[in-house]
């Protein structure tokens, strides 16, 4: 189901760059309801090439927008649901024998599309998740000793239920890594609810949503964030920031140097998404949470509830230089 | 699609700079110009700039082909010519402005800019005053503005522009001083400039009839100036020799073409001390020479003396020049004369006149010999009710008997005139020497200055024995106006009589200082010619200059003075300070009186400031915007400025 690409007006100058990514903020707040916070980090984890792991319950709409960016955004969509059978060819794609030829023939899997929803990634065994992850990291796959490119761009949308659900496989540390950001959508303020309730089905609305731009675009978009000058001045601040996970005590596992990067590569995405002339320290502290909620490991002793709490704590703690 | 011809108002805010480039270029232009001209140019102005602010479209190229064709016609008309200075500018004026009228791209307004100095160059054909300078440098500093703003971004303020602009320009002073100091001149300049003889120009004529000089005794025009190597010669003696009438018709005094004659300067013989001097000379458009009388050598080539010892080059003096002259004040002339001579000089019209000669011949006789004759004529003039004025009564028919025995009222030209007439009608050989007297010394360049306010009109008489004597009727009759000279008989009330208005001292005295100005500017600026710039070449240390070895050191100096600037500018140039926006930063957080929290951003923080109304909305914005730009953004220095100016007029 590739959709052919259209005719794409690759915009080049910074304005028309800004312009599309106001549209695409723009179409998805219609159809996810009072979550710009989100829908602006999900954009930049695109932008920066990330992948994008949303976390929370069933029925917030994670799969809404997943749906909706690869809408918007014009990109191939494949869903793929993990469950406990899911078998790494399921994700790949398998060679089957073709009677007629007498040949080999690769039948691509799921994963060869520009945008794929692994939805609820964690009830897949980890053999499966690992099919998926390698994949992430690669943008390629090796099929009968034959490697084959995933398209560009590539972006994986994995939902997952909070670990404390029966029959799950949580992925470990070093796994959640390969993500860049990991979001939490929460519940939609009541004002949000209302029209949820009221108004027109989210999903129908969703397949009347025009695409604003591209893959061709999109790829130069990606480009374009790696030109957001990062100063010294900010530099010293992802130091801090980072020195800060190591050294405190609330902590157990700090940030590593590819978080680190990780920090500096979201927030310039950010930066872009917000029409900033550089990356802002607001820039560094509105991915922080996305960035290191799932990348430190608290303290046994943490008096901290969640993520959220200790990366705000953490914000909180360190001054801006 | 977007119409060709349609505009978006994009350019509004560059284009009254490059209106204003393009006027301030043209208005020198403007008093050479036909009126139509100006007319069409401030029209078109005015047009194109109604189009940009109501977005109307361009006219038609159509509409634009014929107005090309109207006012390539119309100059046609009105010079018959194309070419030459006056219709070379007045097309270019006329196209510059048309060039309006399709101006719709930047790459346009450029053109215009290109224009607007190509005006400012050629005013330059016409006049090199010194006030041109500063007003050209006005000019270029307009249209580097001009240019600026058309690609400034929304942050630069007009101001900005200006200044850069100025910069810019200043730059490029050092690299204009050293081209024209070393590009070499050519003696006869092979792209010498047509020049505009249909302009008069005041000076004195030829001929002398009643009321020539008068009309010249108002100029304050500068006639030429002096600059004497030992003393300045009194009042007196300062009689500037120009042409000599030896023809009279019984209302005009006329002489001759200029000719070489060998024997002049034999004639001459000389005692005393001679006088040195350098004079610059005025265009003239004539031949005559001006010298101290009596001028003995001369530096200025291919002149000659003629035989009644004037002055003259082979070729008009178009130009300004200076030469170097050596005179004697102290002199005789021709103290032998042919009997042939002695009637030419004498001769006179039948029958005009009459009385006057019946004058002459009674007091001739009365007075015994030539000589008291002489003394009677100017005792005469000098008892009797002649005054001296520069609004002489017209006179008529035989002007001279009108002048001696009626109107009596008269100037230097009506004295010279009716003494020469009178000591011709006893035989006595005369002729009227035109040229100027005195002169007005200027304290601040201490060099002379001579008006053709100093035009002046005096007789030659051959006495026996005595050669040619000058003899000045004027002085006779007014003979402060030989002692205190023209331009200083204005300020003693004398000059009132005379029917002069005083000018006022401080008017004066300005008027003085900018003399020394334009003569050390003459001087300088204009008189750096061939041999001007050998003699500095030489006295810089180049033996033998050449304009290979010119070019040379020019082309040397130029790449030297702009690496030279470049390295300047490297090693001024101070990135702004590591912490410099955050000090500034941290001045406006003083200001508000408030604390940011450990890990508050400028953004969170300038929202606490503005709940709590510790300072301005619009200027926490700006300072916070600027503050990320300069600290975290491309912002470089404009954001530094941008802050620096936000916090300083913060309270």
């Amino acid at each position: 189901m590739q959709r052919s690409t259209t005719l794409e007006n690759v915009p080049t100058d910074r304005n028309a760059q800004h312009a599309v990514i106001d549209q695409a903020r723009k179409s998805l707040g219609r159809i996810i309801l009072g979550k710009d916070d989100q829908i602006s980090l999900a954009l930049a984890c695109l932008l920066a090439r990330g992948h994008l792991l949303i976390e929370d319950l069933p029925g917030l709409g994670k799969t809404m927008l997943a749906q909706a960016l690869a809408r918007v955004l014009g990109l191939s969509y494949r869903r793929i649901q993990f469950t406990s059978d899911l078998l790494p060819a399921d994700i790949i794609g398998v060679s089957v024998f073709r009677q007629e030829s007498g040949e080999f023939e690769f039948q691509p899997g799921p994963v060869f599309s520009q945008l794929i929803l692994a939805d609820e990634v964690n009830r897949a065994t980890p053999k499966a998740q690992s099919a998926l992850l390698e994949a992430m990291e690669e943008q390629q796959v090796s099929v009968d000793g034959n490697t084959r490119d995933l398209p560009s761009p590539f972006f994986v949308v994995a939902t997952q239920n909070p670990g404390d659900q029966i029959g799950t496989f949580p992925l470990p540390e070093s796994q959640l890594d390969r993500f860049l950001m990991r979001v939490e959508i929460g519940y939609p303020s009541e004002e949000s609810e209302r029209e949820l309730i009221a108004g027109e089905d989210r999903r129908a609305m969703l397949k009347d949503i025009e695409p604003v731009t591209g893959p061709e675009t999109l790829v130069l978009l990606q480009q374009a964030v790696r030109s957001i000058p990062v100063t010294d001045a900010l530099v010293s601040y992802i130091q801090a920031l980072v020195r800060h996970t190591r050294e405190s005590a609330e902590i157990e596992i700090g940030l590593s140097p590819r978080g680190a990067q990780a920090l500096v590569a979201a927030a310039r995405a950010y930066a872009f998404v917000a029409k900033h002339s550089g990356v802002y320290p607001d820039d560094v502290q509105a991915v922080f949470a996305a960035i290191a909620g799932h990348r430190l490991k608290p303290a046994g002793s943490t008096r901290f509830r969640s993520p959220a709490e200790l990366c705000q704590h953490v914000l909180d703690s360190v001054a801006i230089p | 699609m977007s119409n060709p011809r349609g505009t978006d108002g994009s350019l509004l805010a560059s284009l009254p700079w490059t209106l204003a480039a393009l006027t301030i270029s043209l208005v020198p232009h403007v008093p050479f110009l036909p009126i139509w001209i100006t007319a069409a140019f401030l029209g078109c102005a005015g047009w194109r700039y109604i189009i940009e602010r109501r977005r109307r479209t361009l006219p038609s190229r159509w509409l634009r082909a014929g107005l090309a064709l109207a006012c390539f016609l119309g100059v046609l008309a009105t010079y018959s010519s194309i070419s030459g200075v006056g219709p070379g500018s007045a097309l270019l004026a006329v196209m510059a402005a048309l060039k309006l009228l399709e101006t719709r791209k930047r790459r346009d307004q450029f053109v215009l800019l290109f224009l607007s100095i190509f005006l400012v160059m050629s005013s330059l054909l016409r006049e090199q005053y010194l006030w041109s300078v500063p007003y050209m440098a006005l000019s270029l500093l307009v249209i580097m503005t001009a240019w600026l703003r058309m690609s400034a971004g929304e942050s630069q303020s007009a101001r900005q522009s200006f200044t850069t602009g100025g910069r810019l320009l200043l730059y490029a002073v050092p690299l204009a001083i050293v081209m024209w100091v070393f590009f070499p001149r050519i003696s006869s300049p092979f792209w010498a400039v047509p020049i505009d003889t249909s302009q008069a120009s005041s000076g004195l004529s030829d001929t002398m009839s009643p009321g020539d000089i008068t009309s010249l005794s108002m100029s304050n025009e500068v006639a030429f100036r002096v600059a004497f190597e030992g003393e300045i010669p009194a009042p007196r003696d300062r009689y500037w020799r120009g042409l000599v009438l030896t023809r009279f018709n019984g209302r005009t005094w006329s002489g001759r073409e200029p000719s070489i004659s060998r024997s002049a300067l034999d004639q001459i013989e000389v005692a005393g001390e001679p006088v040195n001097y350098e004079i610059t000379l005025e265009p003239t458009r004539q031949q005559w020479v001006f010298a101290l009388d009596m001028p003995t050598s001369w530096s200025l080539r291919r002149t000659f003396m003629g035989p009644q010892q004037q002055l003259a080059r082979m070729t008009p003096i178009d130009q300004r020049i200076a030469y170097r002259v050596t005179s004697h004040t102290e002199f005789s002339v021709g103290t032998e004369m042919s009997e042939l001579y002695r009637n030419w000089y004498s001769d006179l019209p039948d029958d005009s006149n009459p009385r006057t000669e019946e004058l002459a011949r009674e007091m001739r006789a009365a007075a015994g010999n030539d000589r008291d004759f002489v003394d009677a004529v100017l005792k005469k003039l000098n008892r009797e009710e002649f005054y001296y004025t520069l609004e002489p009564p017209p006179l008529g028919r035989d002007p001279v008997d009108r002048f001696l025995f009626e109107t009596r009222r008269g100037f230097c030209e009506h004295y010279a005139s009716a003494f020469s007439v009178m000591m011709r009608s006893v035989g006595i050989p005369a002729r009227v020497v035109l040229g100027y007297q005195g002169g007005e010394i200027n304290p601040m360049g201490g060099h002379l200055i001579v008006r053709q306010s100093d035009a002046h009109a005096w007789t030659e008489v051959w006495l026996d024995g005595l050669g040619w004597r000058r003899i000045d009727p004027t002085a006779a009759v007014a003979p402060e106006r030989i002692d205190i000279g023209a331009s200083d008989a204005a300020f003693d009330g004398v000059g009132q009589s005379w029917g002069l208005t005083a000018p006022s001292r401080l008017v004066h005295q300005l008027k003085l200082t900018w003399d020394a100005m334009n003569a050390k500017w003459n001087e300088w600026i204009l008189g750096y010619g061939p041999e001007t710039q050998n003699s500095f070449m030489k006295w810089l240390g180049m033996d033998d200059p050449s304009w290979r070895k010119m070019m040379l050191t020019l082309v040397g100096l130029v790449i030297g003075l702009i690496l030279l600037i470049s390295l300047l500018l490297m090693l001024r140039y101070r990135p702004p300070q590591k912490d410099e926006a955050a000090r500034l930063y941290r001045r406006f957080v003083r200001k508000t009186g408030l604390t940011p929290r450990t890990g508050e951003t400028a953004h969170a923080f300038a929202q606490r400031v503005l709940k709590s109304h510790a300072a301005p909305g619009k200027a926490v914005g700006e300072i916070t915007s600027a503050y990320m730009d300069a600290r975290y953004g491309h912002g470089g220095e404009i954001a530094h400025d941008r802050l620096r100016v936000a916090v300083g007029s913060m309270r």
